[in-house]
């Protein structure tokens, strides 16, 4: 997690963004600013699956008195609302914008189909890029041909400061198999002790 | 036929002074030319050597540079005026500075027209002068001259030649470029000047603030939706129409604390 809190853009503090504007222009102009500021939030929390649902209390009494209770966990709920202005963005509206990204890649739910709730990935680097990166440093530290488990490829030393250290599994899953598609990995074992060979 | 002993000579006479008349004031004329062209001469050397002895003032001290503008405007030189009849073309600048300073404005011409290019979507295609320099401003590279609103509405009347939608209109008594070739009525700018005024309206204030029928306030506001000069906020007790160059600036950028 980054230690220091994300800094909310200038429009986040405009009590408009908060509705869906009429205007198609101005709605278009509204869906790149929500887009963006969801990607630049993901990537500041590192969050590579995001809960749409918002919790139902929130929105009641924000208690400023006691600090800890101002700063809200990173998600959805500091993500689309601002109690400073006492505004949030609807489901409805947030799933538009998700609807809006996925036209651009930059996001998919987790389950397809919309059957398994609202829980959504946020591509602010889509499979394709952390496919890419995986491959760059496999490449840069000459792991060609080694064999690495998951885990180590995640969690472990090496990759410590890599940008795809710590990466969601399922999300290391997807990138992974687009370089076993083009024939630059393979990757067998088990469920828990998935390894990975470089080509 | 009775004739009255006027004589010829009269006519003679009227005719001749007539002449002389002429004479006289064709000299005075032409000495008046004579003059006025030296004048003419003197200045646009002196303008020249003022020019150019602060060539150096002119492109980097954006204060002295609005000076020297309006010094032109005021003694009817207008120094951005392509008057390509004239020998070499190009304005007096031009000719003066080497066209450095004209480019500079050309320059920033092109800036304001990205500046309001990109944000036509979120404000309808009008944009406070102010909002447009902080935009260029930021986007600006280190140590680059600085620029003033002056400077920027110099910029946008150079536009003017191409035949382009850029214009420059009062809102209130804010100076705000328009990129879209849209004509505001009275009861929008009216509308417009609130919102510049109070962050924000509703139809009641309108009502309340300039006597205005509800069906009155309610058809300006949604003209300047349609036009999307305003965004609307529902989540309160009766919707407020917000001006977007609040969202530019104004309210602070911090993080929640």
């Amino acid at each position: 997690m980054s230690p220091q809190p994300f800094a909310f853009p200038r429009e986040f503090f405009f009590p408009p963004f908060f509705t869906r504007q009429t205007n198609l222009t101005t709605h278009h102009a509204q869906l790149i600013k929500w887009s963006s500021l969801i990607l630049s939030y993901c990537r500041h929390h590192r969050i590579y699956k995001l809960s749409l649902s918002l919790s139902p209390s929130s929105s009641s009494t924000p208690d400023q008195s006691s600090p800890d209770a101002a700063q809200p966990q990173p998600g959805a709920d500091e993500l689309f609302h601002n109690p400073r202005i006492d505004k949030r963005l609807s489901l409805a509206d947030i799933k538009e914008t998700i609807d809006f990204m996925r036209k651009d890649g930059r996001a998919e739910y987790v389950a397809p189909g919309g059957a398994g709730g609202d829980v959504v990935w946020i591509y602010w680097r889509s499979p394709e890029e952390w496919a890419g990166l995986i491959e760059e440093w496999v490449d840069g530290t000459g792991q060609k041909g080694t064999v690495l488990t998951l885990y180590e490829l995640t969690e472990g030393d090496a990759t410590r400061g890599a940008e795809f250290h710590g990466l969601d599994p399922d999300l290391l899953q997807k990138a992974l198999g687009i370089l076993v598609k083009r024939g630059k990995a393979q990757i067998f074992g088990q469920e828990d002790s998935q390894g990975v060979k470089f080509f | 036929m009775s004739r009255k002993g006027v004589g010829l000579a009269a006519f003679d006479r009227s005719r001749i002074t007539s002449a002389q008349y002429a004479s006289h004031g064709s000299s005075l004329r032409s000495s008046d030319a004579a003059a006025l062209e030296t004048q003419l001469a003197v200045f646009r050397s002196l303008l020249q050597q003022f020019a150019q002895t602060h060539a150096k003032d002119i492109r980097s001290n954006p204060s002295f540079r609005a000076q020297f503008a309006r010094m032109c405007s005021a003694i009817g030189v207008d120094p951005l005026a392509a008057s390509s009849t004239r020998e070499g073309g190009g304005s007096i600048w031009a000719q003066l500075l080497g066209r450095s300073v004209n480019d500079f404005y050309f320059e920033l011409a092109v800036k304001v027209v990205e500046v309001c290019s990109e944000t036509r979507g979120e404000n309808g295609g009008l944009i406070e002068v102010r909002k447009v320099r902080e935009a260029i401003m930021k986007s600006r590279m280190e140590g680059a001259p600085d620029v003033t609103e002056d400077d920027i509405l110099r910029a946008v009347g150079t536009l003017k030649p191409l035949g382009s939608s850029y214009s420059v209109i009062k809102v209130g008594s804010k100076p705000y470029i328009r990129s879209v070739p849209k004509e505001l009525n009275t009861d929008q700018s009216a509308v417009l000047e609130a919102v510049q005024v109070l962050g924000y309206v509703s139809v009641s204030m309108l009502m309340v603030n300039l006597k205005w029928s509800r069906p009155r306030a309610q058809t300006a506001l949604e003209d300047l939706m349609g036009e999307g000069m305003l965004w609307v906020d529902k989540q309160c007790a009766e919707w407020e129409y917000w001006s977007p160059g609040f969202m530019l600036s104004g309210q602070d950028a911090v993080p929640l604390d």
